[in-house]
């Protein structure tokens, strides 16, 4: 008899997230469980997101998966776990249309093909792994018809990457440390979706960087083991900072949240630089764009922009509003201004509309631009060509959707091989 | 009656000190009274010194004090409680020779002149207010004949600059945070002195920089003000370091040594960032510093450099013993070369000699290749200087050296 060649697929976006109080340390390196609970903003996935395309068949005979365009191993504990786990809370599925009946003992025997592809560049530190897991566990829950919530899959994507987790829901999200052993309280819930502060504007200045970062899991590994302040930072910090965060983005009180997402930024930061040997994940461009907001906020008299930095000297700047967003680009231009022949698209990236408000989308933009009159005594010298590789423009964005426009899947829906 | 015009006058030299277990941050700012103690190695000061003379003399109508060349005020509140504090301790002093003849309490009404001359920059960054008023204070004592020892003299320097206070001492040094309220008891203690440890070598780095820093005095208090993490270092983790880094001085052991010293200069930074706003005294550039040594340590096998950074991105770097040191200057050179049209003699002061011993010309050996790894960056160090662990305040008798004028008490 032949054997079936049916393809069942299903194709998911999934958004990243950037964490204002955060995730750094684990008490259960099998599991992934934090020592602290974090708290992030989803961004939009219309400029920063991971499309994942699952596909089931009883032709294909093992379980394989392309990460942007690449196949990769899924040998490892992360993608074992996530998929055992998975599988475990498949249920039946009916395509009556197809004619493919698959019942819930069947799917340990079926082989999965997954292609994967991010839209920003891996290289560019912007928290791929999140999206990426997140994507993969969305996306086989709805193919393997998973009856769970999205806090019950958060669960399976934080064994995939910690902070994936969190991308499971738009808007503000938290992951809570959980106390149990086997980690199934573990896990995130939404705090406000993206429409709660939709004010807000999100700037990020992908910095260029000669070094080669330490990767957040043996860094976060060394933190626990050599800083001795990462304990108390955990237990006697972040508790607090985590209960006025939600306070304040129910509040949509800007000032404390920008006290909060700076000082956290900082502190996680000061504990990599703690660690033994240091790490040092931000760098002179990164500390001139922090002097830059800092001096701005003060001179303002109340916060505008707050920043955050991850495990990499990328800053994530976060406006008040449109009007504040547009000024800071325009301050940051001129501070970090494009190399000579660089087309103004290529160098603000995401939504750049924003460009237009900034009066910089003709050709001679940047070279019109003022120092910003807030910020007369500098931060260096203006023109630092090259220092930022180039910038997004977002804002908060939504959770993971299912796409049903089969021209976005990745994989041919005959062969289930990328196309 | 004619006025008297003699001018009596002496003349002293101090080093400058390093912390290797860090202070910072006040307990109260009017006294200078530290929230842990710290530790430091004074450096030699026949390369970094601080050089005072101090004079009295009934002719002068009020005190005055020039600072490399310069006239300062000296209304502020940590020279005036110096000199209150060191005047209130002066005795009897007579000079046969010169028929000169003063009273304990003459001292109240007789005015000084003093000058001041480090002989490195201060912008270097290199912490040119903890010797100057080491020497200050050393001076004045001995021209007042004031009877105290050295950690009772600790406790006035103290009050002008806190790191000051291990400066009266070589070797290296303990500032006891105290308790009591009157700071009497946070002096400096020598734990031993320059010829314990004379293996090592100091190899100091000055990077250049291009923002101006923030000052310690301002620093330390935002951060006392701001970091939620200071206090858990002040009271769990310091005293605990400076236990073992007094085992690890005591015994020579270079490995605790390494290991205190360079995670102590990371949590201080640690704490600056923790800071609002955050201060980075760090740049770049001691970053790659740090890395250099890291490597290095690591494919030694067992530690051989120790690194240091106070409130500026300079580093201090610390050779386990001559051989080292001369392979490590090899390195920083190969990675930190000067600009094209730079003298050796003066990118690398101090202890010049080391340069000789590096052997400039030729190809850098293999197995120093090995353990820094590759880079090239021109111009990011300023300058080296060569130094070692050296010994306290010394009065100069030889009189050229006196800064102010013996007849008239004014700078040469």
């Amino acid at each position: 008899m032949a054997t079936e060649k049916w393809v069942f697929m299903v194709t998911a976006k999934t958004p990243t997230n950037i964490a204002v109080i955060k995730y750094w340390g684990k008490r259960d390196e099998v599991r992934i469980l934090p020592v602290n609970d974090s708290i992030s903003v989803t961004l939009d996935p219309d400029h920063l997101c991971t499309v994942t395309t699952v596909a089931v068949s009883p032709a294909f005979d093992r379980d394989r998966m392309w990460l942007n365009g690449k196949e990769i191993s899924l040998s490892g504990s992360r993608y074992q776990n996530c998929l055992r786990e998975i599988r475990s809370r498949a249920g039946d599925v009916e395509d009556k249309e197809k004619g493919i009946k698959i019942g819930k003992k069947d799917w340990e025997k079926l082989h999965l093909h997954i292609a994967s592809h991010n839209n920003f560049p891996t290289a560019a530190g912007l928290a791929s792994s999140a999206a990426g897991f997140a994507c993969l566990v969305f996306s086989l829950a709805k193919l393997m018809n998973v009856d769970e919530d999205p806090s019950h899959l958060s669960a399976i994507a934080r064994q995939g990457s910690g902070s994936a987790c969190r991308s499971l829901f738009g808007g503000f999200v938290k992951w809570t440390m959980g106390s149990k052993e086997d980690g199934s309280d573990s896990v995130a819930v939404q705090l406000a979706d993206e429409k709660h502060w939709d004010d807000l504007v999100i700037i990020i200045a992908v910095v260029s960087s000669r070094q080669k970062e330490t990767s957040s899991t043996s860094g976060m590994r060394e933190s626990v083991e050599t800083s001795l302040l990462l304990q108390h930072r955990a237990k006697e910090v972040v508790p607090k900072r985590i209960l006025q965060m939600e306070e304040a983005i129910k509040n949509r009180d800007f000032a404390s949240f920008t006290q909060l997402t700076c000082t956290d930024s900082n502190q996680f930061h000061a504990v990599c630089v703690d660690t033994s040997p240091p790490i040092f994940y931000m760098n002179d461009t990164s500390h001139r764009i922090i002097s830059l907001v800092e001096k701005w906020n003060r001179s303002e008299g109340t916060p505008q922009v707050a920043y955050t930095f991850d495990a990499g000297p990328n800053a994530v700047l976060i406006a008040r509003n449109r009007k504040v967003a547009v000024q800071l680009l325009q301050g940051l231009l001129y501070y970090f201004p494009p190399k000579s022949d660089t087309d103004m698209k290529s160098y603000v990236a995401g939504d750049n509309s924003i460009l237009k408000e900034a009066g910089l989308d003709g050709a001679s933009g940047v070279e019109n631009l003022q120092p910003p009159p807030e910020i007369k005594d500098n931060i260096g010298s203006q023109d630092q060509k090259g220092e930022v590789s180039y910038f997004i423009c977002t804002r908060p964005g939504k959770g993971p959707i299912v796409l049903h426009d089969q021209t976005q899947a990745l994989l041919n829906p005959e062969t289930g091989l990328p196309k």
